[in-house]
C-alpha cells in the first residue's frame, strides 16, 4: 500500500511539473522575453494585476461582515441566505457571467445603473464585478469556517473587559481569524487573476481594453500567435507561484502547499 | 451585593427557570450542579452576554439587568482560559485597562502589580499558547482583577487542570480573594471546590435553584431525597486534622475524633458517605478504625432507606434500610455504636 501510494505520488508530481515546464520552456528565452516585454502583454498585466487588486479589497469587504453574521449570529432566512451564498460555488463561471449580462443588459435596474454611469457591459468595470461576482462565495465560504471556529466566548470576555461589540470584533475575533482571512485573500486573488469565463460574458475581449491574462491568452491562440499566448500563460504561472510563496511567508501556521 | 429576581432565560436547549439568588459582598459563593443544569448560562447572563426574558439583576444598588457587558464592572474567568492567542501575556492583562483608556504608564503598573501578586512576571512577554493550564489560568484570573471587578465570575476555573495543579490555584483562589477582597461566584460540579472555597452554595438543576445556604447546611441537610442523592455524602465535618501513624485523627467539636486515611493537615473538611457509616447496638470486631459511641438525634425515613441523624460528639449522619432500623430499635435518644472505615473518610484542606 506504502509503495504503491508513494509510486503514484511521484507519477503524479513528475507529470505535473513537466506538463507546466514544457509550457514555460517552450519559447527559446529571448523571444519569451521579447513578448513579455511587448505593449499589449505589459496591458494585460497591468489590467490584471489593478482589477483583481480592487476585487479582491472588495470580495474581503463584503465577506468579512457577512462571513461573521453567518457564523456568529441566528437570523430568519440564514439557511436560504446561506444556500444563496453557496450556489455559485458550483456555478460555471460562464453561467455566471451570462447571467449577470442579462442583469445589466436587460433588466431596468440594472439599465438605471448603467444610465447613473455605473457601465459595466464591455468594460473593464465590468472585469471587477465578475469577477466580485464569482469570488465572494470563495472568500465569504472560507471566512465562515473560519469565524466558525473561534469560541464566541473570547467575544463574551472582551466584552466584560470593556470593549463595545465591534471593538471586541476588530481587536479579538478578526485578528484570530487572520490565517483564514489571509487564505481567502490569496485564493480570491489568484482566481480574480485567473477568471475567464464570467470575465469573457460581462467584460468581453477587446484586446488592449478589456484583455487581462487569460482574455490575452485566449486572443492569441485565437489568431494563431501561439508564443504570446505562452508569454501569458508564463505570467500566470509565475504569479500563482509568486502567491502561494508570499502567503507560506507571512504566515507559517498555515500552509496553503 | 449581586442580587438576581425572578430571572428566566431560554436559550436554545439550555434554560433557566425563575432564578433568584443573593450574594453577599466579599463571599465566594458557588453554584453547584450537573452538565447541563444551566449554571454557564447563569452566569452569562450576570455578566450581560445573554438578555433575559423576564426578571431583574442588581450589582450594589443599581439596576444592571439592561447594561451593556462592558459597563458593569463584573469580571469573567472561563475554564478553557480564553486567553487571546495574539496578544502576550502582558498584553492579555493590559487588554481592559486598554479599553478604558488608562494612560500607558498607570497601565504598566497596575499589569506588573497584578503579575507579581498572581506570580507570573516572567511570563510577560510569552504568548498564551506556550503556557501550561495553570499559568494560563492566572494569566485569565490577572486579566479579569486587573478591572477591580465588584464581583468575579468564575466558570469551572479549576476543571481543566490536574489535581495537583487544582489544589494549588484553589488555596490561589481563596488567597487572592483575601488580598483583593473580591466577591467571587463560581460554577463547578466539584464538591471539593465547595468545601474548600465556598461559605455558600447553590444548587441547580434543570435551569432551577433547588438549594441555596450554608455550605455545611446544604450538605448536612439536603432539601429533597433527589439532592441528598445527588450530594450522595451525607456528612461534612468541619475539624483539625493531625497525624496519628500512617493516618490523621480529626477532631471535630469536644470528642476524641476519628481517624482518616489521609496526609492531610491543618484545618479540614472531611467527608464520609452516610451509607458507609455501620450502627451497631454494641463494639465489634472488625478492620474498620473507627467506632465511636453514639447518640441517636433523629431517625428519618427516605423510601426504602432511612437516615439516621447522631451525634457522636460531632454531627453524624448514617443511612440504613428499614429492616437494620427496626432490628436495632433505634428511636431518638437511644444509644449506637457507629463504625466506619478510616478509607471512608475523605480529607479536604480548607485555607484558613
Amino acid at each position: 500500500m506504502r509503495r504503491v501510494s508513494l509510486a503514484l505520488t511521484v507519477i503524479v508530481v513528475v507529470a505535473t511539473s513537466a506538463v507546466l515546464l514544457g509550457l514555460v520552456l517552450y519559447s527559446p528565452i529571448p523571444v519569451l522575453l521579447d513578448c513579455l516585454g511587448s505593449a499589449e502583454i505589459r496591458f494585460a498585466i497591468l489590467l490584471s494585476l489593478a482589477t483583481s487588486t480592487i476585487s479582491t479589497a472588495i470580495c474581503v469587504a463584503i465577506a468579512v461582515p457577512v462571513a461573521h453574521a453567518l457564523a456568529r449570529y441566528e437570523f430568519p432566512g440564514k439557511r436560504a441566505a446561506a444556500l444563496a451564498l453557496t450556489l455559485p460555488l458550483t456555478l460555471p463561471p460562464l453561467v455566471a457571467g451570462i447571467a449577470l449580462l442579462l442583469f445589466f443588459g436587460t433588466t431596468p435596474w440594472g439599465r438605471a445603473l448603467e444610465d447613473a454611469g455605473f457601465e459595466v457591459i464591455f468594460t473593464p468595470l465590468g472585469i471587477v464585478v465578475a469577477q466580485v461576482f464569482v469570488n465572494l462565495p470563495y472568500m465569504t465560504r472560507i471566512l465562515r469556517s473560519a469565524f466558525t471556529a473561534i469560541n464566541p466566548r473570547y467575544d463574551y470576555v472582551a466584552r466584560t473587559l470593556g470593549c463595545t461589540e465591534g471593538g471586541s470584533f476588530l481587536q479579538v475575533i478578526l485578528p484570530m481569524a487572520r490565517p483564514g482571512l489571509l487564505a481567502g485573500t490569496a485564493v480570491t486573488w489568484s482566481k480574480a487573476m485567473g477568471e475567464f469565463g464570467a470575465v469573457l460574458m460581462l467584460a468581453g475581449a477587446t484586446a488592449m481594453r478589456t484583455e487581462t491574462l487569460p482574455i490575452a491568452l485566449y486572443l492569441n491562440i485565437s489568431t494563431g500567435d501561439l508564443e504570446m499566448a505562452v508569454a501569458a500563460a508564463t505570467i500566470l504561472i509565475a504569479i500563482s507561484l509568486a502567491t502561494l510563496c508570499v502567503v507560506e511567508y507571512l504566515d507559517r501556521g498555515i500552509h496553503v502547499f | 451585593m449581586l442580587r438576581i429576581e425572578s430571572l428566566s432565560v431560554a436559550l436554545g436547549e439550555f434554560q433557566l427557570r425563575n432564578v433568584s439568588l443573593e450574594v453577599r459582598a466579599g463571599e465566594h459563593f458557588a453554584v453547584l450542579g450537573p452538565t447541563g443544569a444551566g449554571k454557564t448560562v447563569l452566569l452569562e447572563t450576570i455578566a450581560g452576554i445573554h438578555e433575559p426574558d423576564a426578571g431583574r439583576i442588581f450589582l450594589g444598588d443599581r439596576e444592571i439587568t439592561a447594561t451593556e457587558p462592558r459597563f458593569r464592572r463584573i469580571g469573567m474567568v472561563y475554564q478553557d482560559y480564553m486567553l487571546f492567542p495574539h496578544l502576550t501575556v502582558e498584553e492579555n492583562i493590559a487588554f481592559g485597562l486598554r479599553q478604558r483608556r488608562v494612560p500607558s504608564a498607570d497601565r504598566r503598573a497596575a499589569v506588573e502589580e497584578m503579575s507579581a501578586l498572581l506570580q507570573i512576571g516572567h511570563l510577560a512577554g510569552r504568548y498564551p499558547g506556550t503556557l501550561s493550564g495553570g499559568e494560563q489560568q492566572r494569566v485569565a484570573l490577572a486579566r479579569a482583577l486587573v478591572m477591580e471587578p465588584e464581583i468575579l465570575l468564575l466558570d469551572e476555573p479549576l476543571s481543566a487542570l490536574d489535581s495537583r495543579t487544582r489544589e494549588r490555584m484553589r488555596a490561589e483562589l481563596s488567597r487572592v480573594r483575601r488580598i483583593t477582597g473580591t466577591t467571587m461566584v463560581q460554577i463547578t460540579h466539584h464538591f471539593d471546590d465547595v468545601f474548600a472555597l465556598a461559605d455558600r452554595v447553590a444548587i441547580m438543576r434543570d435551569g432551577r435553584i433547588v438549594q441555596v445556604g450554608e455550605t455545611a447546611d446544604v450538605f448536612g441537610h439536603p432539601a429533597d431525597a433527589d439532592l441528598a442523592e445527588f450530594l450522595g455524602i451525607g456528612n461534612l465535618i468541619r475539624g483539625t486534622a493531625s497525624r496519628e501513624g500512617g493516618l490523621v485523627r480529626v477532631t471535630a467539636g469536644g470528642g476524641p475524633g476519628f481517624l482518616a486515611a489521609s496526609t492531610v493537615t491543618g484545618e479540614v473538611v472531611a467527608t464520609l458517605p452516610a451509607e458507609d457509616v455501620i450502627l451497631s447496638s454494641a463494639p465489634f470486631d472488625s478492620s474498620a478504625r473507627n467506632s465511636l459511641p453514639a447518640t441517636v438525634l433523629a431517625v428519618v425515613p427516605r423510601g426504602s432507606t432511612v437516615q439516621v441523624y447522631l451525634d457522636a460528639g460531632f454531627p453524624l449522619t448514617a443511612m440504613l434500610t428499614r429492616e437494620s432500623c427496626r432490628e436495632l430499635d433505634l428511636a431518638p435518644g437511644s444509644r449506637a455504636v457507629a463504625t466506619f472505615k478510616a478509607s471512608a473518610v475523605h480529607v479536604i484542606p480548607v485555607d484558613p
